[in-house]
């Protein structure tokens, strides 16, 4: 093993240990991430059901107006879970006008006022109701249900009066045989498309913001505590300086954002309702790919973070500049989302940032486009080496090693 | 006087406008103790961090005898900073084995080395120890078994002393004088002349980044015609001392805009506007 080497793998060994006796940042940086999406998945539906339970529970007082009520929909109406009180219609220009019962809307003594009047054969109606309560939107969602009920009931009866079979007649277009066996992707590609949409995401956005910690810990931190320049008085080169912290920085990063992938498959593999998604298919040569690609994104986003927290004068000033530069990773993140990747253009692939997200879309469904390979591939190797060489001029600056402590 | 180690030819260090050292030339011999002496902001650290290759001469050189640029030979330098510079969240042991490490030092060496000085300094039941809680005193001597671990040619300490009580202070002291006596080179830097004279056989006064004085106490005497060190500092530094500035790097229009509308003006200069 040559000294240069070695120097690299104690510098980083000892950056590892200082990280990993501070419980705090394991907390922060792996354990979180790795029970994120596994409460996610446990918390969100009983939250989900409580909310659903409670909503259940609630008792409405629903104002029903009018002067000639169907007497079948009277009898749903009775029979639902709404506290029906029945009024007279009043004189209205319109069924919708909330004349009148406004007041009694906003200050909440009623829930929901639904006026009906007889039109000849039709029955029209208005349902009055506040949007902005919980309680008004519960009442109006239950009175819908039932308005809805006797309305299918109705057109059943009228259809067979006519003498018409009312399931040919409402129903002209009908499926046959079983609907899950027309799609011909299978479950693997299924799950690689849907993964495809938040995988990139987790990755690209926990990849920087999981390195800013560490980044300004091993420099601007270094530099405020003063141990930088008893470090620039060793026999180790800056750039072997740089290599030793990006190592460590990197093998943290890389850590928290393999714990946030393993615990999101767990959450989708034992917590998820759903069936399609499962275990994506992905060829080795995709698997490779995409492990190349989060390696570039990954040397490029740790470089850039620690020559940024080396130009700081401070902890203070490189959280102030790295914490918001988050959104350099997260629009573009978002924006890749919805970009079609049927027929997209090639230029997508050379955009920083843009090019690796679309890179682990494209991979995640197992489709490898040679072209962009290459692309992405030249563009993040350029990208990457851009960025180290940025972090190297940073390590390089003389005045690094004044101390504001 | 033993054979030179070390040598400033013609160095000087400029950051932007500011000239912090004045043109130097200075010659480190083996079995020296210099004392390099001046108030804050005199350059002595400066000139510490040039003889360690931290920083790189704006002109002129600094070299070992054999001819090769300091900081090419770094494995040969043995660096106190003032701060110490210890961390945190390990122990003694641990970061004086860190700096082994780099230095290419086997651990069972660097153990033998560290024990040998610890014994010295009653150090050698606190190694195991994280420097979190260690005193003073504790860091600087920390700091200074961790500057000895792979037996350098010389040693730089920058005010090793400083803020430390009278007993640690005098640890200290004793052991860069048995360093000497045992054929070590020590460059001390330090803004009290009483101790340099107590420790060194070679004081260089710096003031203002020029090298004033280079002798041992005795020549400076001399050279001053007084009779006192402390008469001979007065005698050699009577223009007003600048203030420290090498850390202050100027703040840019924006900067000094920007932080100008959130700063209050002073009496003086509130009544000068009425």
């Amino acid at each position: 093993m040559s000294k240069a080497s070695v120097r690299v793998r104690a510098i980083a060994k000892k950056e590892l240990v200082e990280f990993v006796r501070d419980w705090r940042t394991i907390l922060a940086i792996l354990i979180i991430p790795l029970l994120m999406f596994p409460l996610l998945f446990i918390l969100f539906p009983l939250l989900l059901a409580s909310e659903a339970a409670e909503l259940d529970a609630l008792v409405v007082d629903v104002v029903v107006q009018g002067d000639e009520i169907p007497e079948d929909l009277g009898l749903i109406l009775n029979n639902s879970t709404l506290n029906i009180m029945y009024e007279p219609l009043p004189e209205l220009e319109s069924l919708s006008s909330p004349e009148g019962d406004q007041d009694r809307l906003r200050n909440g003594s009623v829930d929901l006022v639904v006026r009906l009047q007889m039109n000849e054969t039709i029955l029209q109606y208005a349902v009055l109701y506040l949007s902005t309560s919980e309680q008004s939107l519960e009442a109006r969602s239950r009175t819908f249900e039932v308005l809805s009920a006797w309305e299918d009931n109705e057109t059943i009866q009228r259809i067979e009066a006519a003498g018409l079979d009312p399931d040919q007649t409402l129903d002209p277009l009908q499926w046959e045989g079983d609907t899950s066996q027309s799609d011909v992707a299978t479950q693997g590609e299924q799950a690689g498309m849907a993964l495809s949409l938040f995988i990139p995401l987790v990755l690209s956005v926990w990849t920087f913001s999981s390195a800013i910690q560490p980044s300004i810990d091993m420099t601007a931190g270094e530099r405020e505590r003063g141990t930088l320049e008893a470090l620039l008085g060793l026999p180790c080169t800056r750039m072997e300086l740089l290599f030793g912290k990006w190592l460590a920085v990197a093998t943290i990063t890389g850590a928290g954002v393999l714990l946030q992938v393993a615990g999101l498959l767990f959450a989708i593999g034992y917590l998820a309702t759903s069936d399609i998604i499962s275990a994506p298919s992905v060829s080795p040569a995709a698997l490779l790919l995409l492990c190349l690609a989060v390696l570039l994104f990954a040397i490029m986003v740790v470089a850039f973070e620690l020559a940024l927290a080396m130009r700081s004068h401070s902890v203070k000033e490189a959280g102030s500049i790295l914490g918001p530069a988050v959104l350099i990773i997260l629009f573009p993140a978002l924006f890749t989302q919805v970009i079609n990747l049927d027929g997209i253009e090639a230029f997508w692939f050379a955009i920083p940032v843009v090019n690796v997200l679309l890179a682990l879309r494209e991979l995640l469904m197992n489709r490898i486009v040679y072209g962009h390979v290459a692309i992405w591939l030249i563009s993040s190797t350029v990208y990457a080496l851009g960025a180290a060489y940025y972090a190297a001029r940073q390590f390089n600056r003389e005045d690094i090693v004044t101390s504001l402590s | 006087m033993g054979p030179t180690l070390l040598s400033v030819r013609s160095a000087s260090k400029r950051f932007g406008d500011v000239i912090a050292l004045e043109t130097i030339d200075l010659d480190i011999h083996e079995g020296e103790i210099i004392g390099l002496v001046g108030s804050n902001g005199a350059g002595k650290t400066t000139l510490l961090r040039l003889l360690s290759g931290v920083y790189r001469p704006t002109t002129g050189n600094v070299v070992l005898a054999d001819g090769t640029q300091v900081e090419h030979a770094r494995n040969r330098l043995g660096v106190v900073p003032e701060n110490t510079g210890l961390y945190a969240r390990l122990t003694a042991w641990e970061n004086i084995r860190y700096h082994a490490r780099i230095h290419g030092i086997s651990d069972e060496e660097a153990w033998r080395r560290t024990m040998y000085f610890a014994r010295h300094l009653d150090m050698a039941d606190v190694l195991g120890r994280h420097t979190k809680g260690f005193s003073r005193g504790m860091r600087q001597k920390t700091a200074l078994l961790r500057a000895l671990v792979h037996a350098p040619s010389v040693l730089l300490l920058d005010e090793p002393t400083a803020g430390l009580d009278v007993t640690s202070a005098r640890t200290v002291r004793e052991l860069v004088r048995q360093l000497g006596e045992e054929g070590g080179t020590v460059i001390y830097s330090t803004h009290q002349l009483a101790e340099a004279q107590r420790v060194c056989n070679r004081i260089v006064i710096i003031h203002n980044g020029q090298v004033r004085a280079d002798g041992t106490p005795q020549e400076l005497l001399e050279q001053t015609q007084t009779h006192h060190l402390e008469e001979a500092y007065v005698a050699l530094t009577t223009d007003v001392a600048r203030p420290r500035q090498e850390d202050d790097k100027p703040l840019s229009k924006w900067s000094s805009w920007w932080r100008g509308l959130f700063t209050p003006k002073t009496p003086k200069e509130v009544g000068e506007d009425e």
